[in-house]
């Protein structure tokens, strides 16, 4: 009954969260400097043509109208028309670039989830000795780098030193990401070592505080072997708090995909957001970081869920909110 | 004072990290007047120079302007903007965090909630959405926007910090004497809480180094003249095969700062815990 009763509010509170970010989003672009009407006919519209158009977008319209207009359209899976690119309906390019997108974040987790929590996990069980230093200096070394910045390194180690893979990672027009997949793996290494120094500390942490407890010291001091009471035992424990890190990471991921999508020329959410932003266009925009916000929302609300559901204390009990 | 110095002693990754702030800051203060280029001219003879030829110690770019002139004059812009980032976004956390904290009740849960809404959208996107969309940021924009991207997460940890103090004695004491809510907050709580707060606004500044390099490396940061290190990586992508140096030297110089940053909050952060 608790687990209903935590999952309907987290369920509430995601929808308010998107409602007042929807808001928030269509609020700022409202702001932006520039008339939407002069931006769509150029310098040399007469003022009749300028009013003729505002009037048929619905631009003389109150706030709230065109917000709720607009929110409705979006609901029906309508996201209007780009500004910048005339007449194309930005359906017929969003998910294209959205699924480029989750397959590089999808390559970033296959590399840097296993990577991290092997390391992670190493570093606790050697705490204090030098494994666990060296895994410590790298981690906090790299997480610190912007995305950017281990990209360059990487390029400069695997593009140009070893010429192993493309500097750049644009798919040749006629063809898919699935016939070009070498493209992705500078970018999804760039992400991987950022995200490697956070999640490996966190997993080292966690693995340390469950060394320490209590059932641990009595299993080995039961005399049973030291592997199996780390695999058997100790790492349940140790993975849920990794888990949720990860999850809640999400929106953390993809707004790093931004910055290493720029570096790679990736064509993704990431690199067609700042487009956006560049070329003033509107609804491309308030489009795009509503997806961003909504990815991260119901990830979120994903890793909530899960955390509960793995939990049994918490699945049982609900006593832990 | 002398626990701090015995701490270094045993810490050398701190030592390394605070010697390389040190060359920066020093870097930033008195390097300018110590070069030999400006950070606009241009060498028309001698563009895309090797390091090390023609008196250009780090090469210089496709419009022959020195790199590494760029790049200590690129330390003056960075070091300030992120500082001050740090300090206002902290700032702006503690009012906001403490009050929510003092007063509990309603004042608390809207303000969680207004900040896990806030949170919903990750700060690198949001300060690039609303510098983009007010374009030609400077200095003042570059700082507020980035300070208010941080402060759901500045005002959380002032929010921690004043309720494990809120209960003790000595806040009873001054309720009891009728002091003001205000001093209180600020005079009797903030001294007690100053551990993890300077931990926060040294993490905050390592924070805010990366953001503003991604900030200029997308074209949102400080514009040109302004030599901006996340700029000249941008710039000179196209041209990374051609002349590795334009790129490479402006991203280390930003890695070494920002290791520098965290070795050095790392080291305040296990200080603070050990005093304790």
């Amino acid at each position: 009954m608790n687990l209903f009763k935590r999952f309907s509010q987290r369920l509430g509170f995601m929808i308010l969260t998107l409602v007042v970010m929807s808001f928030l989003i269509f609020l700022l672009v409202e702001i932006m400097p520039g008339d939407v009407a002069q931006t769509v006919l150029g310098q040399s519209a007469t003022p009749e043509s300028l009013a003729a158009l505002r009037e048929s977008m619905g631009l003389n319209d109150p706030l709230m109208v065109r917000y709720g207009h607009w929110a409705g359209k979006f609901i029906r899976g309508d996201l209007g028309e780009s500004l910048y690119m005339r007449g194309i309906q930005i359906n017929t390019i969003f998910w294209r670039k959205v699924g480029h997108s989750i397959i590089l974040a999808l390559t970033a987790l296959i590399f840097y989830v296993p990577l991290s929590l092997f390391f992670g996990v190493f570093a606790g069980v050697k705490a204090g000795k030098l494994p666990d230093s060296i895994i410590s200096f790298f981690g906090l070394a790299t997480m610190a780098l912007p995305e950017f910045v281990s990209g360059i390194i990487l390029i400069t180690l695997f593009a140009i030193k070893i010429p192993l893979l493309p500097i750049t990672s644009i798919i040749p027009i006629g063809e898919t990401l699935w016939e070009n997949l070498n493209i992705l793996i500078l970018p999804a290494l760039s992400i991987t070592l950022v995200m490697f120094g956070y999640v490996s500390r966190m997993q080292r942490s966690s693995m340390l505080t469950v060394m320490n407890s209590d059932y641990i010291r009595a299993a080995i001091l039961k005399g049973m072997p030291r592997g199996y009471v780390i695999f058997r035992h100790a790492l349940k424990n140790a993975l849920l708090p990794t888990i949720t890190i990860i999850g809640m990471n999400m929106g953390w991921l993809f707004g790093g995909l931004i910055v290493v999508e720029t570096l790679f020329g990736f064509p993704g959410l990431g690199s067609l957001t700042l487009s956006a932003i560049k070329t003033r266009d509107v609804p491309l925009l308030e489009a795009s970081v509503l997806f961003i916000t909504f990815i991260f929302v119901v990830s979120t609300f994903i890793t909530d869920m899960m955390y509960l559901f793995l939990n049994p204390r918490i699945r049982f009990k609900g006593s832990d909110s | 004072m002398k626990t701090i110095l015995l701490h270094l002693k045993n810490n050398p990754l701190a030592i390394l990290g605070i010697m390389i702030l040190f060359l920066w800051i020093f870097a930033a203060l008195f390097g300018p007047a110590l070069l030999s280029y400006n950070y606009t001219e241009m060498d028309m003879e001698h563009q895309m120079t090797t390091p090390g030829e023609y008196g250009h110690l780090l090469g210089t770019d496709a419009l022959g302007r020195d790199v590494f002139a760029r790049i200590i004059y690129g330390s003056r812009s960075i070091l300030t903007v992120a500082l001050m980032t740090s300090l206002v976004s902290s700032i702006v956390g503690i009012l906001i965090g403490f009050t929510a904290g003092y007063f509990g009740s309603l004042v608390d849960t809207f303000f969680l909630r207004a900040m896990d809404i806030l949170m919903a959208i990750p700060p690198l996107v949001l300060s690039m959405v609303v510098l983009g969309i007010l374009g030609d940021s400077s200095f003042l924009s570059l700082t507020l926007i980035v300070s208010i991207a941080f402060t759901p997460a500045t005002a959380r940890v002032a929010r921690g910090a004043l309720l494990s103090c809120k209960g003790s004695e000595y806040v009873d004491a001054a309720r009891i004497r009728g002091e003001s809510h205000f001093i209180i907050m600020f005079v009797e709580i903030l001294p007690n809480t100053i551990g993890p707060i300077i931990v926060e606004i040294t993490a905050r500044f390592a924070y805010s180094i990366m953001m503003i390099a991604s900030l200029g490396f997308l074209g949102v940061g400080l514009q040109p003249p302004t030599p901006d290190w996340g700029m000249m990586v941008i710039e000179n992508k196209s041209i990374i095969r051609a002349a590795s140096w334009t790129v490479l030297y402006p991203s280390l110089a930003i890695a070494s700062l920002v290791i520098a940053v965290s070795l050095f909050s790392d080291f305040v952060s296990k200080v603070m815990i050990h005093e304790k």
